[in-house]
Parts: C-alpha cells; structure tokens; sequence
C-alpha cells in the first residue's frame, strides 16, 4: 500500500517544482496584467534562458547560478527588443491579433532553436548535482532545492517591487487602466516596455535556475507554457497573488499525477483541474472577475 | 398586471443603487420614469432585462418569475430594452441590425428580412436599408435601437434616454413613434429627461431618487409635487454650489 | 444564387464551372506526386475552412484543432485495427462523437467567458489529447504510432493503391465544406455569429444566446475537422500523436484561414492553394537537413500577415476576380 514517505516525497517535489511554476507564471502575469497581450512566446523567453545558461556553461565554464547575473538582463534586453519590434504594435489590436502575433513569434523562435541547436538534449553539469539533502525521511536534490529558493526569493523581490517602488506602482497603475495612468504623468509605452522585459527576464532567470536538473530541448517552452497557463488561469488572469499560490497547488498535483497516474500525466491533471476551476469558479480562485 | 416588481435592491460595493423599490407596470400604457442622474432608472432597466441579478426581490412578468433570467431569456418572454448609449451592429447594415431582433422568433431568413423591411418603414428609415449603422445620424442611430427592439416582438419594451440630444423638432416625431408603437399592442417604460416629452407621453409617471420610489402618479400631480422638486432642484442648488 | 439552368453565356457561371471540370479531368494527366500535392490541398483547405466557422465567424480562436482531427484519425484508425471496424464507423462515427463531446466540453468551460480563455483552453487541449495518445501506448501504440493495414481497395474500409480516387473524394470533401459554409454564413447562425463578433451584449438584449450560438459552431468545427482526419488517416496510412495532434498543424490551419481571410468562405480555400505548394516545395528542396525551416516562414508570414494585412487576401482578390469578370466575353448579368 501507498508509504506516507512516498505521498510526502511526492508533496515535496510538487512544492519545489510548483515554486518554479509560480516564479514563470507571474512573469506572463505581469505581461498580460501591464500590456493585456497573452504571450504564447513565453515558454520561449525560458528556453532562450536555458540555452543561453548552457552556452555560458559550455564555453565559459559559468555555473548557472551565477550565470544568473548574466541572462537576467539578458533576456530583459530581448524582452524590451521584441516589445519595441512586435507588440508595441499590437497594443491597441483585437485579441485576435495579439494572440496570433505571440503564436506566430512562438514558432518563428521554437524553429529557430530547432534549426540552429537541433532537436538534441543538452544539460549542463555542476558540482552539486548528486548532492542531496535528507530531511524527514525524504531526500530532496540540491538542484531542485536551489531552484526552490531562487524561485520563492525572486517572487518575494518581484512583489515587494511591484508594491513599493514607484515604478512597480506606475506597472500597478497602467495595469488597472493604462488611459488613467496617462493623464497622471506614466508613460504607458515605457511601462509596457518594462513590464515585457520584466517579465521576460523572469522567465529567462527561472530557465538559468532549473538547468541544473532539467535539459534544453527547443520544445522544452511549450512543455512549460501550458502548464503556466493552467497557474494563470486558475489564479485568475492578471492576479500575481493568485500565481504565487496556484504554482504549488499544480506542482503538487503535477507530482500526484505522476505517483498515481503514471509518468507525464501531470499535464493531463493540470488540465483537468483547469477544466474545474473554469466551469465553477471562471475569474479564477483568487481573480477578481474580470469577465 | 404586466411586470411587477416587489422589494427589488441592488448594491454595487458602496453604493446603494436600487432600495427596496415596488413597483408595477399595467399592460397598455406608458409609464414615464424620471428621477435625477444616477437614481437608478438605467440599473433598474439592467435588472429587469436581466444584465444585473438583484440582491433581494423579485420581478414577474405575465405572472412568471424572471428575476434571474439572461438577458436573452427575457428578450424571449417578450421584454426588449433600448440602451442608453446606442449599440448598434456598427459594422452591418440597417436592414440586417433590425433582422438580427426579428430571428428571435424566426430562423427563416426570407421571411425575417421582409419583417424587418416592415418595421424600418414604420421607424421611419426608409430608404436607409442598406446603410451601415456606424454612418447613422445620431436620431437614425435611436430609431435603429427602437427598430431592432420592435423586431423583437416585445409585449414590453423598455426605452432608456431614446431623446437625448435630440432637438424639439426631432423630439416630437419621437413622441408620435412612442405613440405609434404603444397603438400596436405594446406596453412601454420609458425613462426621459426631456420634461415637456415625458410629461405629454406618460399616463403615470413613477420618480426615482438614491434607487427608492420618491413619487408616483399622474403627469400634472408629478410636477408639482414637493419631493420631486426637491430632488430635481437639489441636483441643481447642488451643481451649482460646486459640491 | 446561382441558377445553373439558366444563363451558360454568364462569365458568373461559366468560369468557376470551367475550373470545377479542369479540376475534375486533372488526374487523367497529372503526375502522381502532382496528383498527392493536390490531395492535400483539397484536405488542408477542407480542414482550414473548418477552422474558419469557429475560428473566423465566432471570433473564437482555436489553436486545438488538431484534438478534433487525431481523434477522428485514430478512431479510424484504432478501430479497424483492433476490431476491424470499417473507419465510417470507427472514424466518422466515434471518432466524430469523441471530438464533439470535446467541443462540447470546452465549449462549457470556456463560452460564458469573454477574453483569451478559448484559445488558451484549446491549445492545452491539443497539447493534452498528444500526450494522452503518446503515453497510452498499450491501446495506441504511442510514438511509433499506427499503420492501418492494407486490405486491398475498398470502398468499405475507405482504402486505395491509387491516389485518384482519394482525389475525387477530398474534392467532393472539399466541395462540400464550402458548400456548409456557405449555408452556414446565409443562415440565422451565421447572422448571430457575426452580430456576436460585433457586440455581444448588444446580441443578447435582442435575443441571441451567445453560449450555445458559439457552441454550435464550435461542434460543428470539431464534426468537420475529425473528418477530415479520417480522411487523412486513411490516406497517409499513418498516424501518430505527434504529427496528427500537432500545435504545428492547429496553427496551420488558422494560417491558411488568415492569410486567405477569415471570416469568408473561400479564404481558406485561397490560403490552402498558396501555403500548401510552398510548403511542398520547401520541404522539398530543404528537407530533413534543415527541419523546421518551414515553420519558421509560417511563423514570420503569421506575424506578417496580422500585422500588415489582418483581413488576408481575399478583399484584393475578389476585387482582381470581378475585374476578370467583366473583361470576359458573354451575356452578363444586368448590373
């Protein structure tokens, strides 16, 4: 019969796991809640993180966590790039061609992966991959667990900005109602700006932490970028508490799935739940109903 | 008794916007509805059309209890609402806006495209069949509201601020329509600020103020009534006192 | 209406009847490989003009119908393989009530709501149905995926050697999407559709009852495209998860609908007749030694098309088209 170990070994990894979650959601969350474009590129801006991480491993010998320092304004660049390029165009558009520019741009990048790095796995290796660290019967990996805290301290550093800086509360403001936000001195191209490469960035640090238990593949974003989707949703589109606290709850029903179901059907049950909360509860569990 | 309404309350956050009001419609006539901004008269055609649910109350139409209804479920049992601000089907013509109300009972599309022909004519849109809504003058735009609300077949039809902006010339053609429509068997609430309108189109006049029913009765005896003048004048003295 | 009894002189009627007989004698002299390009033309146009009834007319954007088109497949498939079920039924029939009761399901999930919860609902569910069919390898034989055995040509299990029947079947297919369309876009439905698009809280108040008006069309989005996976199942010969239940293959056919023009009925049709040779030929060319290139030029021609011409090319062309008409000789309609 089922061990409590195993169930809390399980519980464990869905939290670790679901931290990371959190940390990618709340990166389309702030793109979405800023600049109201869903951003079907951002499983991207993670794989760009990874690769670049990679590369930096491969050649320079960087361990991840510093490389950190590197991608995290890497790929805020690249953010504010692809927003000066493509979606300041589209700021005012109709869904419809928000949401097929960020498709459009998935592909153009996922291919571009494909072509240029091939369809191959890459990992990076690092000293304290094998290490591991035993707690309560369970046994947790080093990796995972730096990820973890990475996760969780980048999402504290992400909310204190967003409450107490002016410019996290001018993101605030432009993402309550961006006319208002005008007349009140924001410059709201900047703060879509900011808030692209923002949330880029985040997505391209968590893509820097996870490397060392995880490997680069040109697909690995859209793996992610559904289960993301499932966090936001749940959470309620736009809501960056909701993301905090939706990423445990599918990492750890990611991880039940996987224990009770079989390997890879996390997604099916982050679906399924998805499914739930859209039928019952539509602006989300913590949304604030934004129909 | 065609629409009845008994202790209906709404409240949206801080605001009280509909407070205990009772109220009834009697099949036939035209009931005016006035009051000053932000008394409630457009939530109130909110809740009955079934855009807002209330909080407590009930709203019975023909006897059947359509409190929480859709908006398109009232729309069938017979109650059609203008808006305030017209929503036209901006980008498709006249003729289709109106045969879009017409469907409703009917999806043969011959058939409800000679209906709809009908009723431009009886609006007075004659001519303007193939026009886009968006390229309407502002009057044309509300006679197309009223259209598409009378392809509705409506047993009640509920106008909302159809005169506003209007000039007295084109004010009184809406009178007449208004007339017309109620010759044809149709019960109307109509809610105006246009005083000399409301006031030659309504039988009985029901008045509005803070979401609660201040005054009700004929046209004459509205007018001169204490609290009515107090909430319309207070709107002013209030205005102009810069409060 | 086009009144085929009346007025052969019409340029109205002769020309696109002079294109359907070209269309018709083509395999008498074209190549094979010709013949298999203009196959899956007639599928892929099929397929995209039934995106366009849920993706152009209900504004409701899928990016998961490919969920709809594997199940059609694999019903096909699975059913002929296991039980020797001829693929009508195993296909069209289960298959076709598998992708519904989807379309269903996410239609309830998603349709009261307003904002991108459709389009982000059904590329989950694209991405779940290939993981699901992926991982259950004991009943769909997973990533090696499933070849439908050769039983010889029959019309029962829907199996040629030649390529000249599936022909004249995926033109009739074809013939009859539009033809579905069409109706769809005179109908009350289409009517409601666009009045939806247009403004939904207007529709309501006359009426229109947005949830099942969307949902309608969703399902018979999914009803379509499932058939069209049969048809390809039975085709190709071959199926498997990560080709039939492909993002790649949503977005392809959104991609033929937008660049042809959403929202008509022969946009698709267009896009299918531009994309579809171009993607041949690049495959062709490129190949296996740069893979993914072709989706790379979709993704820049998505891109481009939304931002520089969003209504496709069907306004241009339509335009160039009745230009044509007048230049042609013959007894014209009265103008």
């Amino acid at each position: 019969m089922l061990k409590y170990d195993i169930l809390l070994q399980a519980l464990v990894s869905g939290i670790l796991m679901g931290a990371v979650y959190s940390l990618v959601s709340i990166g389309l969350t702030i793109i979405y809640g800023v600049v109201r474009i869903v951003n079907f590129a951002h499983g991207e801006f993670l794989m760009i993180g990874m690769y670049a991480t990679y590369f930096l491993w491969a050649y320079f010998g960087i361990d991840p966590l510093v490389a950190m320092i590197i991608n995290g304004p890497l790929l805020y660049v690249i953010g504010i790039l692809i927003y000066k390029s493509l979606f300041r165009r589209v700021v005012l558009a109709s869904d419809f061609t928000k949401i097929f520019l960020t498709v459009g741009l998935s592909l153009v990048l996922q291919n571009l992966a494909l072509l240029l790095f091939t369809a191959n796995y890459w990992s990076v290796r690092t000293f304290y991959e094998k290490m591991v660290i035993n707690l309560w019967g369970i046994s947790i990996s080093y990796p995972r667990f730096i990820a973890f805290c990475g996760a969780v301290i980048l999402s504290l550093l992400i909310s204190l900005f967003l409450l107490k800086t002016d410019l996290g509360k001018a993101m605030r403001a432009v993402a309550q109602n961006w006319e208002v936000a005008m007349l009140m001195g924001i410059n709201p191209d900047r703060i879509f700006m900011v808030a692209v490469g923002l949330g880029s960035a985040v997505a391209g640090v968590t893509g820097t932490i996870i490397m060392p238990y995880f490997y680069v593949f040109p697909m690995v974003g859209a793996a992610f970028v559904v289960m993301c989707f499932a966090v936001v949703i749940s959470a309620g589109l736009g809501s960056i508490k909701g993301a905090l606290f939706c990423g445990p709850i599918f990492g750890i029903a990611e991880s039940l799935g996987i224990l009770f179901v079989g390997a890879d059907s996390g997604l099916i049950v982050a679906f399924l739940i998805l499914l739930v909360v859209l039928i019952f509860r539509p602006s989300g569990l913590m949304g604030k109903g934004k129909l | 008794m065609l629409l009845e309404i008994k202790n209906l309350s709404k409240r949206f956050g801080g605001l009280q916007a509909i407070n205990d009001l009772t109220l009834q419609v009697q099949e036939g006539e035209i009931l005016g509805l006035i009051g000053p901004n932000g008394a409630g008269k457009t939530t109130l055609f909110n809740l009955i059309s079934g855009v807002f649910t209330p909080d407590t109350g009930e709203i019975r139409f023909k006897g059947e209890n359509i409190t929480r209804l859709k908006p398109y479920q009232i729309c069938k049992k017979g109650i059609c609402r203008t808006f305030q601000i017209a929503q036209p089907f901006r980008e498709m013509s006249v003729l289709k806006n109106i045969m879009m109300g017409a469907f409703v009972h009917s999806p043969e599309v011959n058939k409800v495209e000679k209906e709809a022909e009908e009723i431009l004519d009886f609006v007075g849109l004659e001519g303007k069949k193939e026009m886009l809504a968006k390229e309407l003058t502002t009057i044309d735009q509300r006679r197309l509201e009223v259209a598409r609300a009378l392809a509705t077949k409506p047993k009640l039809l509920l106008l909302d601020e159809t005169m506003a902006g209007l000039n007295p010339k084109e004010c009184d053609e809406a009178v007449l329509l208004i007339k017309k429509i109620r010759e044809k068997g149709v019960t109307l609430i109509v809610v105006e600020h246009v005083m000399r309108a409301i006031m030659s189109l309504s039988e009985r006049i029901i008045v509005l103020d803070y979401g609660a029913k201040i005054a009700e009765g004929e046209p004459e005896k509205i007018r001169n009534d204490e609290k009515v003048i107090r909430a319309y004048l207070g709107e002013e003295y209030r205005r102009a006192a810069g409060k | 209406m086009r009144n085929l009894l009346f007025n052969w002189r019409d340029p109205k009627i002769y020309l696109p009847l002079i294109l359907l007989i070209f269309l018709l004698i083509l395999p008498i002299f074209l190549p094979t490989y010709f013949l298999h390009i203009m196959v899956t033309i007639f599928v892929f146009a099929f397929l995209s003009v039934a995106w366009n009834i849920i993706g152009g007319y209900a504004g409701q954007l899928s990016l998961g119908n490919a969920a709809f088109f594997g199940l059609g497949a694999y019903g096909a498939v699975l059913f002929t393989h296991y039980f020797n079920i001829p693929p009508w039924i195993g296909g069209v029939i289960i298959g076709g009530a598998a992708a519904l009761f989807l379309s269903l399901l996410m239609g309830w999930a998603c349709f009261r709501l307003r904002g991108p919860y459709f389009a982000i609902s059904s590329l989950a569910i694209g991405e779940v149905m290939r993981l699901l069919f992926l991982h259950q390898r004991k009943i769909t034989f997973g990533a090696e995926g499933v070849t439908v055995p050769f039983k010889g040509d029959s019309l029962l299990y829907f199996q040629f050697s030649s390529k000249v029947p599936y022909y004249y079947i995926a033109l009739v297919m074809l013939l009859l999407g539009i033809y579905i369309c069409w109706k769809m876009e005179r109908s009350r439905l289409g009517y409601y559709l666009i009045a939806i698009n247009q403004n939904q809280d207007a529709a309501e108040a006359v009426g229109i009852n947005s949830v099942r008006t969307k949902q309608v069309a969703l399902s018979l989005s999914a009803l379509l495209t499932a058939m069209g996976g049969v048809f390809y199942a039975q085709y190709i010969f071959f199926i498997d998860p990560d080709f039939v239940f492909s993002l790649g293959l949503s977005i392809e056919f959104a991609l033929m609908a937008i660049v042809g023009g959403v929202g008509s009925v022969f946009g698709p049709v267009i896009g299918a007749f531009l994309l579809r040779p171009a993607m041949e030929i690049t495959n062709a060319l490129l190949g296996a030694t740069y893979m993914g290139v072709h989706l790379i030029v979709y993704g820049g021609l998505l891109i481009t098309v939304v931002l520089l011409k969003p209504e496709g090319l069907i306004g241009w062309l339509a335009r160039r088209y009745e230009t044509l008409l007048k230049l042609l000789p013959g007894l014209k309609e009265k103008e």
